[in-house]
Order: structure tokens, then sequence, then C-alpha cells
């Protein structure tokens, strides 16, 4: 579909972006036309940008000085015409130290980055702004998706702001609070008796029937720049070196892919001040752990995980659709993946809120679980840089944490 | 030449993308877009490996796999099968390995990974 989007002379300042590659056989696809994923080889698409000309014509710090918020980067993010940014506040959450956990872990430097400071009380904002942002300049009208909860809450909200029509398919045991707060947004919602691969299925189904726009993970290029960010602020936050290892919850992955993106992008721009990146570490629950087990075989591709179980809904992905992409910056990072129990999770989940006042979703909680296993197996040394990374506010999971 | 691979399937586009795929690798692939037809393909060609997928218009995919296990033509109780299926419904992954299938993958087709998945039981010629 042809964008019917005003191209100003502005959008050349505005964003790099160039064109679309499969990440996949490396075709090319024009970023002024709406695109899923690619149709020869159904691998996910990624958005490149001039980053030469970037280089010589964005100065690193000038960002640090603009108004507070993801799209400070904009000329490394898709949106051609500043009033197609549809911002409800997403970006620049806090790069927090954890001093009490750090003395018990005997630890020097640990921080959480806190994504629950997010619209809507998730990293999804990150993803669903640049996504439904996108697809309003590319003149999309409705817009569907596939959801374990905050993505869609995320969703419906964005589309609201942008005049988008929303649906929502979540498995009927999503958190309340994301069901609640999509319809509250105006998103039609249907509840699916089953995972959120089921609910993928019924959704890509509708889509094709109805010509509804997929916002499914990785089935558009989108949601993974506005997750990348997530790794420009965390240079930005190290004064443009990178932290030595970042332990990352994985469900669909695209944090995880994006940040990575990120320092690939960073290191092309010139603006890091040295070229060691972090070891990445992938965590995912005992109860649906495809990665895991595909690091372990050194794998290429995840088998789908039969019967996905775990009360962090967002990591019971039995099957991410750049499960290859994951497992390539794992590995290319030298990083690792780690599966962590439903009561580790819990606990980690308490001791976060107890010692220092952070009520993480069970999704964050996991990856403090996930270091103290790590620090246990000797994996991190304790004088490294090491992030965590809370992608949500446990107040959205209160159905089963006060049970 | 055991490089045969019968597919399974309704949907004339994944059809084609696996056939371009498949035999661009220098896999022959046999064709068949309903289950009885499908069966009855398996048991008349030889065949190295089948691609099933679950939702067909007349049986579905489950029953094409039990059917093929517990056929006369006694290569087809260990014949490779990889389901391959978009609409994952509660529990189909675990129905077609039930069912006999030894892998299951989900729509879209990733083309990387089912070079690699076939290649695993049916080497590149």
């Amino acid at each position: 579909m042809e964008s019917n989007a005003p191209y100003s002379a502005e959008s050349m300042n505005l964003s790099f972006l160039s064109y679309l590659e499969c990440s996949g056989c490396g075709e090319h696809y024009k970023h002024t036309e709406l695109n899923t994923f690619c149709p020869i080889c159904q691998s996910p698409l990624l958005s490149r940008y001039d980053l030469a000309a970037a280089r010589r014509q964005v100065d690193r710090d000038a960002v640090i000085g603009r108004k507070k918020g993801m799209w400070r980067w904009h000329e490394l993010l898709p949106v051609l015409n500043r009033e197609n940014q549809i911002f409800l506040g997403e970006g620049d959450t806090p790069l927090l130290s954890l001093p009490h956990l750090e003395k018990e872990l005997e630890l020097s430097h640990l921080f959480v980055k806190d994504e629950s400071s997010n619209p809507t009380g998730s990293f999804k904002a990150r993803g669903l702004a640049a996504a439904v942002s996108k697809a309003k300049e590319l003149g999309v009208e409705k817009v569907i998706i596939p959801t374990a909860g905050n993505a869609g809450g995320a969703l419906a909200a964005y589309a609201a702001r942008a005049g988008l029509q929303a649906h929502i398919f979540m498995p009927k045991d999503t958190p309340f609070a994301n069901i609640e707060e999509s319809r509250m947004a105006g998103a039609d919602v249907t509840l699916v008796d089953g995972l959120i691969s089921d609910a993928a299925g019924m959704a890509g189904e509708k889509a094709r029937t109805e010509g509804w726009f997929d916002v499914s993970t990785f089935k558009e290029p989108y949601r993974v720049e506005g997750k990348k960010i997530m790794g420009y602020e965390l240079a930005e936050a190290f004064d443009w070196q990178l932290p030595d290892v970042i332990v990352y919850p994985t469900g669909g992955g695209t944090g995880l892919v994006g940040m990575w993106k990120a320092f690939d992008e960073l290191e092309s721009l010139g603006w890091l001040e040295n070229t060691k990146r972090p070891r990445m570490v992938s965590v995912q629950a005992d109860g649906c752990a495809p990665v895991v087990k595909a690091f372990k075989e050194g794998a290429s591709f995840c088998d789908f995980w039969i019967n996905a179980h775990t009360i962090a809904s967002g990591l019971r992905v039995p099957k991410s659709f750049a499960d290859h992409l994951i497992l390539q910056d794992i590995y290319e990072s030298e990083g690792t993946a780690i599966a962590v129990s439903d009561e580790s999770i819990l606990d980690s989940q308490h001791q976060l809120a107890a010692t220092e006042g952070i009520f993480a979703a069970p999704e964050g909680a996991a990856t403090l679980a996930a270091l103290k296993e790590l620090i246990k197996q000797g994996w991190v040394d304790s004088e490294e840089r090491i992030v965590l990374f809370n992608t949500g506010s446990g107040l959205k999971y209160l159905d089963y944490s006060s049970q | 030449m055991n490089n045969n691979i019968l597919y399974i399937e309704d949907n004339p586009d994944n059809m084609r993308l696996v056939q371009r795929a498949l035999e661009s690798r220098g896999y022959r692939l046999l064709q068949a877009n309903n289950g009885l037809d499908g069966v009855q393909m398996a048991e008349t060609e030889q065949v190295d490996l089948i691609l099933l997928d679950i939702n067909l218009p007349d049986i579905d995919g489950y029953e094409v796999a039990r059917r093929l296990r517990s056929s006369q033509k006694r290569a087809l109780a260990s014949t490779p099968i990889i389901a391959v299926t978009a609409n994952a419904l509660k529990g189909d992954a675990e129905r077609a390995l039930d069912a006999g299938c030894d892998v299951y993958m989900s729509k879209p087709i990733n083309i990387r990974e089912l070079w690699a998945r076939v290649e695993a039981f049916v080497p590149t010629p």
C-alpha cells in the first residue's frame, strides 16, 4: 500500500530511515509502503537508516538536551513527519541503582532499568508508540494484535490517541488490568481460551480476512524500533560506554533484539566511547523456556514449547517469530539464557519491593531470580556493571499477587 | 536420490512458498491439497519426509498422521512428519506430536527454519 503521507523537507532530517531489510534473506523493501514481514522467506524486517549521514549531521550531545521522551531520538526512529509521532510520555525511564541488593549479593554496580514508568505501565508502550505512529503515517485505520497482556493495553492507548480502531486478542487468563485498560481505551477485546500463540493464530486469521493491520511482535517492522531506544538510553546513562551485562526477560524478544540493534547503530554512529558490548542474558521461566533450550542445544531456531505455563504472562511465548534473531544476538554477545522457577520469581518480586521499593512485574522480577543463579554459577563478576530490566509494574498483576 | 518431500496443504500460497524454497535446495516436492490425497500419495510414492498442514478441508492433519503411522506401507511408520499450522489452538502442538508427528512448526513458515528442519531429516541433495 502506497502512503499518502506528506514527506516534507523537514522529514529528511526528522528521520534517517532509508529502507527495510529482511533479517533472513537480506531483501530490501520500501519504508514508504506498508510492510509486514518478508514475503520471500517469512523473516522479520528491520529498519535501516543512513547512519553515515546521521553521523555527519546529528550531534550526540544535542540529543541529550532535547525534551525528554523516546522521540528525542527521532533521527533513529522511523516516523518521517513530526505530526505522526504519537507521544504519551514513553521513554526516558529511570536507571536506578540497587544499593541494598548490591550489598546482599556482593556486587559493586547493580542497576535496574525501570520500565514501569512508561505510559500504560510497561515497556510495551515504546514499541507500540513507534508502530502505531508509523501505521498512522502509512494510512492504516484498523490495527490488530495478539497479546499476553501489556501490549494490548499499550496498543489500545496509542491507537486511541492516534484515532485508529484497535482489535485485541488475549488469553482469557490475562491479568484483569490488561483487559480493562484495553476496553477502557475503546479497543475491541476478544478473550481466547489458550495461550498467546493461540491468540496469534486467531488474530492472524482475522487480519487476513478483514484486512486489519497486524502489529504482532516482529510481524511488522517498527515495534522493535521503539524498543531499541532502551539501548540508546542505556548508552547515554553509562556515559556512552555500555554496561557489562544486561539481564532481560524474553518472551517475544523485541527488547533484546532491539537493544542489540541499537548497539550496532551506536557503533556506526561513532557515539560510543569504546566498542565493548554487554553480554546479553535472556531470562525465561521454567514452564516456558524455548530460547533457553535452543541456546543449550546451540540451535538457530526454537522448538515450539509444549504446554507453556508460568505466572509471568509476558514470558508465556511458546515460540517467538524472531527466535533466530534472539539466539543470534545472545551468541554474538557471548551471553547466555537461563530459566527460573515461578517460586523464585515471586521471591524475587518480594525482595525487590521489600529491599528497594520497586514493585516489579513478574517478568522483571525474573531477572533478579536469574541474576542470583548467575552469581551461583560464577557467570558474573562482582565488579561488573549489571543492568536488570523491570519491564512493567507489579500493580498490573494484582490478580495473583493478592492470592 | 532420497529427496522426495510430500507437502499436504490446501493453501496455494503456502504451497508455492514451500515449493520455491525446497526446490531451490534440490528437493523434489510432491503436492497434495487435501488429507485423503496426501495419504494416498504417501502410500503410492516414495516419500522421504512429509510436511503436514493441520487444518485441511477433509480429514484434519491429526487423522492424516494417524493413518500414515498405521499404514500397511511399513516405511510410513518411520517417515519423518513435520506438522505445520497457522491456527495453533490450545493443545494443537501436543495433539500433533501425539498423532505421530515428529516436529511441530507454526506459520508463517520461516524458510531458513524450514530448511534446517528438513535438512535435519533429509540431507540437502
